[in-house]
């Protein structure tokens, strides 16, 4: 794929992890076409955390969907690794908007699941793996719970922990904190960087939220909706591990914020949306 | 055990009492029509008549083994029934194609009563025990593999997609996914055919057995007794009914429940 003549510093860099050529993506629904994606051009680096943001139905499941292999592209190209993804597949995990669970297993059984189909572990340290993870979320007490006991935010902590136990390498994750109330958001933050530092993944990361996005994120994807598309990249240059309510986080969430609000059409450039942060 | 009730059991509780008060009434009147000779004994007997009638039976060491056999065959009958309904819903839930087809063979012939199975049972296989599983497979199975199908065909893409970013193998979908995530349908597809086969079960024994519910029922007609006939219809309404509210419904209900598919 590298072509060995070239000499330019572009060549010195390590390949994209994931590639999308001039993607599209349009709906055919009972009122016509929908067009969910304008032709998207994205490159995500290996060991990069992208955030992506936009206003709801901009179409950042859609991308997600495509990356992941659930859905395939009406034109263009997703690449992984240089190859085009063809289908699902376990070295990309999806963690979706909704949590679902399997609710026909315990939550730890949940928790267990995606390590089954990993080589060389049996089940005693699968499930002190997960049990491990389902400490971090703080649900360790209810392992042995079924899930429709769970509340909405419980069953995505669950979600979460599933998520994490099979150490992906690549980490497709939709609004995963989203039902989740701001202490244990708070906390989780700090956990889920170290986790993402210490393994060493790629993660897509969807979110509503400026803030979190900039908390995360090394670079962060802003999205216009109708028809959806990326209308701006920013880099968020900030040490690691950031503290949530930490001031340096401020800035860039209000620079996220006001690109977003940017597109509203009675709106003023978003100034409101400086103070909000 | 409990002590505390919530109101909501109270409610239940309330409302089982008051069935219990409408049935007490049915017997009273039953008694009081009885009473009155509208009819002569042997059209309409007593309650009492036709307990004792009960009682003799289970003296003579006849009613309990009845109904062992009759329960014994439909283990037996609607287990296999329940296996094979499963598989074809299963290939029935995978391959469009052969939902097409069976579907349709299944739909016209859940529309035969199942007494209608007996003759052929008796040609096939004559007075043998065989015939008795026969007609209850042909009663339910159609009922298992339909609901199966359907139960499959409605999963959830979620978990699919779920159990595939997971890492789920090919080999593993049907077991670890596809079979838990249909389990409420195949339940419901449990209960009718069980109801079914309970419908098959008492008509085959009707003329080809010497033994079970059936049989004895149609004992009852031969020696003109029309206390065994009414008897033996509230024993028979007694099992199916148990086994349909309090085992696979009381099953069903739970699953339901645990998948999500009830909001109370
Ligand atoms: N299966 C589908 N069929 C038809 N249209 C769809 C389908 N999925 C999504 N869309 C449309 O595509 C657009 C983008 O949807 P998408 O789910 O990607 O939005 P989103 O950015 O994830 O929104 P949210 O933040 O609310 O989750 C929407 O306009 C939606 O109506
Ligand atoms: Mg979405």
């Amino acid at each position: 794929m590298i072509k060995t003549e070239d000499h330019s510093p572009a060549a010195a860099m390590p390949l994209p992890k994931l590639v999308l050529r001039e993607v599209t993506k349009a709906y055919n629904t009972r009122h016509g076409i929908v067009e969910a994606l304008l032709p998207t051009n994205l490159e995500v680096k290996k060991n990069e955390f992208l955030v992506i943001v936009g206003p709801s139905g901009c179409g950042k499941t859609t991308l997600l969907n495509l990356i992941a292999g659930f859905d395939h592209p009406t034109s263009g190209e997703v690449l992984m690794d240089g190859h085009p993804i063809k289908g699902p597949g376990f070295d990309r995990l999806v963690m979706f908007q909704e949590a679902a669970l399997f609710p026909w297993l315990k939550v730890i059984d949940n928790v267990m699941y995606g390590l089954k189909w990993k080589k060389g572990l049996n089940r005693a340290e699968r499930r002190d793996v997960a049990m491990c993870f389902l400490e971090m979320v703080h649900l360790g007490r209810f392992a042995d719970a079924s899930i429709h006991e769970l509340s909405g935010g419980m069953k995505q902590r669950v979600a979460l922990a599933r998520a994490l136990a099979p150490n992906p390498r690549v980490l497709l994750m939709d609004e995963p904190f989203a039902a989740l109330d701001a202490l244990t958001r708070e906390g989780l933050y700090l956990q889920f960087q170290e986790i993402i530092a210490a393994t060493k993944k790629t993660v897509i990361f969807v979110t509503h939220n400026v803030r979190e996005a900039a908390c995360l994120g090394d670079r962060v994807a802003v999205m216009s909706a109708c028809p959806g598309r990326i209308k701006r990249e920013l880099m968020i240059d900030l040490p690691r591990p950031r503290q949530f309510n930490r001031t340096e986080v401020s800035v860039p969430a209000a620079e996220i914020g006001r690109e977003l609000h940017a597109d509203l059409p009675d709106e003023e450039g978003g100034r409101g949306v400086a103070e909000e942060f | 055990m409990r002590i505390c009730r919530t109101r909501k059991e109270d409610a239940v509780w309330q409302r089982n009492f008051r069935t219990l008060v409408f049935y007490l009434v049915l017997l009273a009147l039953w008694q009081i029509f009885f009473e009155m000779r509208f009819f002569p004994e042997y059209i309409l007997p007593s309650p009492g008549m036709v307990f004792r009638r009960l009682r003799e039976l289970g003296g003579d060491g006849i009613l309990w083994p009845s109904v062992k056999a009759t329960l014994l065959r439909m283990a037996i009958g609607f287990g296999l029934s329940a296996l094979i309904g499963l598989g074809v819903g299963v290939a029935m839930g995978m391959l469009p194609v052969a939902n097409q087809y069976l579907r349709s063979v299944f739909l016209g012939m859940q529309t035969l009563p199942s007494a209608a199975w007996v003759p052929i049972s008796l040609l096939i296989f004559g007075l043998s025990d065989r015939g008795i599983y026969f007609v209850i497979i042909m009663s339910s199975m159609a009922a298992v593999a339909i609901a199966t199908a359907d139960g499959i065909a409605n999963i959830p893409p979620l978990y699919l997609r779920a159990a595939k970013t997971l890492g789920t193998p090919r080999w593993a979908m049907g077991y670890q996914v596809i079979l838990p995530a249909a389990l409420p349908s195949v339940m419901t597809g449990f209960k009718l055919g069980w109801t079914l086969g309970w419908h098959g079960a008492v008509s085959a024994e009707l003329i080809k057995s010497s033994i079970g519910l059936g049989f004895l029922l149609h004992m009852g007609r031969e020696l003109n007794d029309m206390s065994q006939v009414l008897g033996l219809m509230l024993v028979t309404i007694f099992f199916g009914v148990l086994m349909d509210r309090f085992l696979f419904g009381v099953m069903e209900n739970r699953i339901r429940r645990r998948w999500g598919l009830d909001h109370e």
